[in-house]
Order: structure tokens, then C-alpha cells, then sequence
């Protein structure tokens, strides 16, 4: 047996020399950082350094910002960033053992990507201040004001804004990579993750929700209203997942069910259903928390109870629209379906009450499983069901608002509840905005990916699929062997 | 006259070996999930930074019993549907079966393939 000790190890004059060599080349690395940041620092950082010495703000501040809603916000912003371990786990479960460690790399990834081009460009981009299409204030948050005031006050610190705004974007970009499971290359995914991260999401969104964007302009007195995202983010994720997953192609063997084949079944249930479960508890920071503001009592009660009543019947409907076909009770179904209801009261949930939470939950079921079995029948491979959860449900949330809205919280009746001509108009609105939005994002990510597949970095070779994208591009399974396997050294 | 088919296989070929195996008239296998090396020894694989190396690479073992005048043919199916030409193909093989009985209906030989 060839065992060396620490100790021999140490003492050994080769090891000693390349570790001195390594130890120098690490230390000259840092210093070149250092004398980087030294020089483009003020750069990046130069104005607002400038601004703290300038003028004395602490009073004005403390005027401004609002303790209690910047907390709630944070909060809230906490928890939508804990949805990231909810689609992990939920991806993961609904993936097959040989891609396991390719979604996490790809979710982690994506939210370390997210948060840097978020902060350098892309909340600008979303919330700067611009024209109707696109923001241009406010990068690498340069001339942050106390709060954030342009798209309505509640007294919430920048800097909670910005990162509630951006666990946001975040879900966006992670939606995305929902659908292209299991064979795309992880450089394909960097470049991609880019433009869906830094451009797609944050311009898309600025027409919806950033100051002046011209989703916002009223038409015959009504526009798009989009209380959490079942627009901004969920039909938007659905559909540039949907632009990838075309341009991707099915993995390699996917037979779909009109071919007499089907989805492939997910590897880990439990991993899944607690997924789906952190992803529901995550949501209470996702609607709730759009609030921005605690003070709003009412509304906070009013928005959770809504968001919980939807999932809660969606849950049940999809169980229920497949038993039927299977005569069993279908547990990934189940988790789509509660997840679909999700979706779906995320835009309507501060204007509805009660009765219309629970009718559009209901409704979200069904169109979730319908979507589901539309996307089979396509021949499109969505390991996740990110199309009909996200884009699909997205749609009919944010329609639902036009038809169940109450008219007493600040928004035109809805077209069910006696809206009348307004209310049908305000239907209309909801319909011709969240087009825009799908349209545009589908579009816009067609293109992308056909420009980061014109790279060839977009799909694994055969060969790696074959092998498993896990050991291909990680070189690690996500359940190791027994150590008996393994060679010696270990 | 009864003969056991042992074949040695990589894990992704295992749909496309049964689907020739049955279009050959195969009506039942056993496949095992075994691990193992040949010429080509193992592989190495990667945990936070550090390699390691797999000796016993996954492989998808597939038995069948068949009548001694098939064997040969089936043989040369399963080589054809298994095979990748790239190192780590496997190996198929065969030896003679004294007896088969089919438990449910006390059929022996032949009959209870």
C-alpha cells in the first residue's frame, strides 16, 4: 500500500516548490484585482461615493424611508428568493437521475448571473427612468435615491427594492431553464441566461411595471394591470421557455404520446412535492409582498388568503380532470396543478375577493393538465412543465382579472361581476397586454437562442447525452457510486 | 436443446437490443444493472475540484434463454443493436442449459421458453 502522510507530503521538496509556485501565481492574481478595482472603482462606484460626502442626508432619510415597509418588503423579498430552492428541488425531482446535477448547477448559476447583470444593468433597464419601452437611469445603481419612488411611494430603502426586484428576476430566469432540461450545454445556458436575465426580462417588464412603460398608457380609459407577474414573470418565463425548448428539440430518445411514448417519469417524488410545497410557501412573499408596503393591512390579509384559496383549488381541479383518464390520483399532476393555480392569482390577487380566488384556482387546473397535454401533443419536450404551468396559466390569470375583479380595490369591474362596457374593455386590456408581453417575449427569445445556437453551445453532443449531461458537462453523477467502485486515492 | 445468451451492454443501448430481440421472436429477459471494466479500465469522474477514478463503470446485463438452433442468430441481433463501435461496447456469450422449467403450468424445455 502507497499511503502518503500529511506529513510526508509536506516535507516533500516537489510538492514544496509547486506549492510556493502556486501560492505566487494566486498572490500576483490578487494583486492585479486589486490594482483593477483601484482603477476602475470610482468608475462604478464614483458618483453615489460622491454623493454620501456631499450632502448630509441622515435627516431627510429618516423622513422618507418607512421601517415597517421596507422590513415587509425584505421579508418578502427572503422568501421569494427561498422559490429558488423550490424550483431546484421541484426541477431536480422531475428530472431523470442522469440530469439531476445540471439543473442545480443551472439554477445556482442563473441567480448568481441574475444578481450581477440585475444590478449592473438590468434593473435600470426595468426600473430606470426612460421612454415607453426601456429605463436608462440608475446603473450599477449609481444616484440611488433614498427610496424608490417612480412607480409609487411606500417608503421602501432602495436597496430592499432592488433586492425584491430582483429575486423577481431571478424566478424568470429559472422558469426558463425548467423546459430545456437535460440537454442543453452549460455554455449555451451562460449565454442564454445573459439575455433572458439582463435584457429580456428587465425591458419586457419595464413596458408593465417600470415608470412610464407604455403598457401603462390607458386605451379607452383602462390598461394592463399585473398585480405580482402572471404576466411579467410567469408568461414571460413560460414562453422563452417554450422559444427554447423548440429550438432545442426533444432529448434524444423522447417518444411523446401521440407516437405511443410519453414523458419520462421523474426520478424523486418526495424531492418534487417539497419542492412544490417551498415553491406555494415562497408565493407569500411573491404576492404578498407586492404590496411593498405592510402598512397596507388589509390588502397584505386579502392578497395571501386569495393566493391561498387558488392553489388550494387548483390543486384538487387537476387531481380531479385526470382520474378520469388514469384512475389514479396523480401526484405530479397534483403539484403542476396547485403550482398552476399559483400562477394564476398572482396578477388578480389584490383585486378579487374570496369567491373569485377559488374560481380561478379552479379553472387554472384544468387549463394547467389542458396545456400539459397540448405541449405532448406538439411533440415538445418540457421535462417540468414550465410552458403550462408558467405560460400557459400565466395567460388565464392574467385574463381572470378582467372577468372576477371586484371594482372596490382600485381597479375597473370586471366583466362577470357587472363591469359592463368598462369591464369589457378592462377584459380587453388584460388580453391585449399579456399578448404583447408573450408575443414579444417568445419572439425576442426565438431569436436568441437560434443566435446562441448558431455557436453550437446551445445542445450537448450526442455522445454527452447519451452519457448523461451530469457526467458530460459536470463530470460528477449526482448520486456518487459506492466508494467499492473507486479506485484507490480517495 | 436449451442455451443461456448472456449479453454485456452499455445502459443506453438496452432499448434498442430488446426492441431487435423482440422483432426476433424474444419473448421475455432478465436485465441486471452490474458494473465493471474491460480493456478500457474504468474512468474518472469529478467531485468539488478533485478527480477520482470509477473502476466498475455502470453496464445493463440482459439474459435469455433460447433454443440452440437460434442462439447464433440472436447472438449476432444483439451485437448489431448493442453496438456503438467506441470502446466499451461489451460482450455477448452463451453456454448450454441443462434444464428450464416455467413454475406457473410444470412446463420443462423448449416448452417453457
Amino acid at each position: 500500500m502507497d499511503v502518503k502522510t500529511l506529513k510526508s507530503r509536506v516535507r516533500d521538496k516537489e510538492r514544496q516548490k509547486f506549492f510556493l509556485t502556486f501560492l505566487g501565481g494566486k498572490m500576483l492574481g490578487i494583486g492585479a484585482a486589486f490594482v483593477a478595482i483601484t482603477a476602475f472603482g470610482p468608475w462604478l462606484i464614483g458618483t453615489a461615493a460622491h454623493a454620501v460626502g456631499a450632502k448630509p442626508q441622515a435627516a431627510t432619510i429618516d423622513d422618507v424611508v418607512s421601517a415597517s415597509n421596507t422590513a415587509w418588503t425584505l421579508i418578502a423579498a427572503f422568501l421569494v428568493f427561498f422559490m429558488q430552492a423550490g424550483f431546484m428541488m421541484l426541477e431536480a425531482g422531475f428530472a431523470r437521475t442522469r440530469e439531476v446535477v445540471n439543473v442545480l448547477q443551472e439554477c445556482i448559476v442563473d441567480t448568481c448571473l441574475c444578481a450581477l447583470l440585475f444590478w449592473a444593468f438590468g434593473f435600470a433597464f426595468m426600473f430606470g427612468v426612460g421612454n415607453g419601452i426601456i429605463g436608462h437611469s440608475f446603473f450599477f445603481l449609481n444616484n440611488a435615491p433614498a427610496t424608490y419612488t417612480l412607480t409609487g411611494a411606500t417608503g421602501v430603502s432602495f436597496m430592499a427594492f432592488f433586492l425584491f426586484q430582483f429575486a423577481f428576476a431571478d424566478t424568470c430566469s429559472t422558469i426558463t431553464s425548467g423546459a430545456m432540461v437535460g440537454r442543453t450545454g452549460f455554455k449555451g445556458d451562460l449565454l442564454y441566461s445573459v439575455g433572458v436575465s439582463g435584457f429580456i426580462y428587465p425591458i419586457l417588464g419595464h413596458w408593465v411595471w417600470g415608470p412610464g412603460g407604455w403598457l401603462q398608457t390607458a386605451r379607452n380609459g383602462v390598461h394592463l394591470l399585473d398585480f405580482a407577474g402572471s404576466t411579467v414573470v410567469h408568461t414571460m418565463g413560460g414562453f422563452i421557455a417554450l422559444a427554447g425548448a423548440i429550438v432545442l428539440g426533444p432529448r434524444l430518445g423522447r417518444k411523446f404520446k401521440r407516437d405511443g411514448g410519453g414523458l419520462p417519469p421523474g426520478h424523486d417524488m418526495t424531492v418534487a412535492a417539497i419542492g412544490g410545497v417551498i415553491l406555494w410557501f415562497g408565493w407569500y412573499g411573491f404576492n404578498p409582498g407586492s404590496t411593498l408596503s405592510a402598512i397596507d393591512s388589509a390588502g397584505i390579509g386579502r392578497v395571501a388568503t386569495n393566493t391561498t384559496l387558488a392553489a388550494a383549488a387548483a390543486g384538487l381541479t387537476a387531481m380531479a380532470w385526470v382520474y378520469p383518464r388514469s384512475k389514479k390520483w396523480d401526484i405530479g399532476i397534483t403539484i403542476n396543478g396547485f403550482l398552476g393555480g399559483l400562477v394564476a392569482i398572482t396578477c388578480p390577487c389584490y383585486w378579487v375577493n374570496t369567491t373569485g380566488a377559488i374560481i380561478i384556482g379552479a379553472i387554472a387546473g384544468p387549463v394547467v393538465v389542458l396545456g400539459i397535454d397540448f405541449i405532448e401533443h406538439m411533440r415538445i419536450d418540457d421535462p417540468i412543465g414550465a410552458v403550462a404551468v408558467h405560460g400557459i396559466a400565466g395567460i388565464w390569470g392574467t385574463w381572470s382579472l378582467g372577468l372576477f375583479s371586484t371594482g372596490q380595490y382600485g381597479s375597473p369591474k370586471g366583466l362577470l361581476w357587472g363591469g359592463g362596457s368598462t369591464g369589457a374593455k378592462f377584459f380587453f386590456a388584460q388580453v391585449w397586454g399579456n399578448a404583447a408581453v408573450g408575443i414579444s417575449a417568445f419572439g425576442i427569445a426565438f431569436l436568441l437562442m437560434h443566435l446562441v445556437k448558431l455557436t453550437g453551445t446551445l445542445r450537448v453532443s450526442e455522445e454527452g447525452e447519451l452519457e448523461g449531461i451530469d457526467i458530460h458537462e459536470h463530470g460528477a453523477p449526482a448520486y456518487h457510486p459506492e466508494a467499492a467502485y473507486m479506485g484507490k486515492g480517495i | 436443446m436449451l442455451e443461456m445468451i448472456t449479453a454485456i451492454i452499455k445502459p443506453h443501448k438496452l432499448d434498442d437490443v430488446k426492441d431487435a430481440l423482440l422483432a426476433n421472436g424474444v419473448e421475455g429477459m432478465t436485465v441486471t444493472e452490474v458494473r465493471g471494466f474491460g480493456r478500457q479500465r474504468g474512468k474518472t469522474e469529478n467531485f468539488r475540484g478533485s478527480e477520482y477514478k470509477i473502476d466498475f463503470i455502470p453496464k445493463v446485463k440482459l439474459e435469455i434463454i433460447v433454443t440452440s438452433e437460434t442462439a447464433d442468430h440472436l447472438i449476432g441481433v444483439i451485437a448489431e443493436a448493442a453496438k456503438t463501435g467506441k470502446i466499451g461496447d461489451g460482450k455477448v456469450w452463451k453456454y448450454s442449459v441443462d434444464s428450464l422449467l416455467r413454475v406457473r403450468t410444470g412446463e420443462m424445455g423448449t416448452e417453457a421458453i
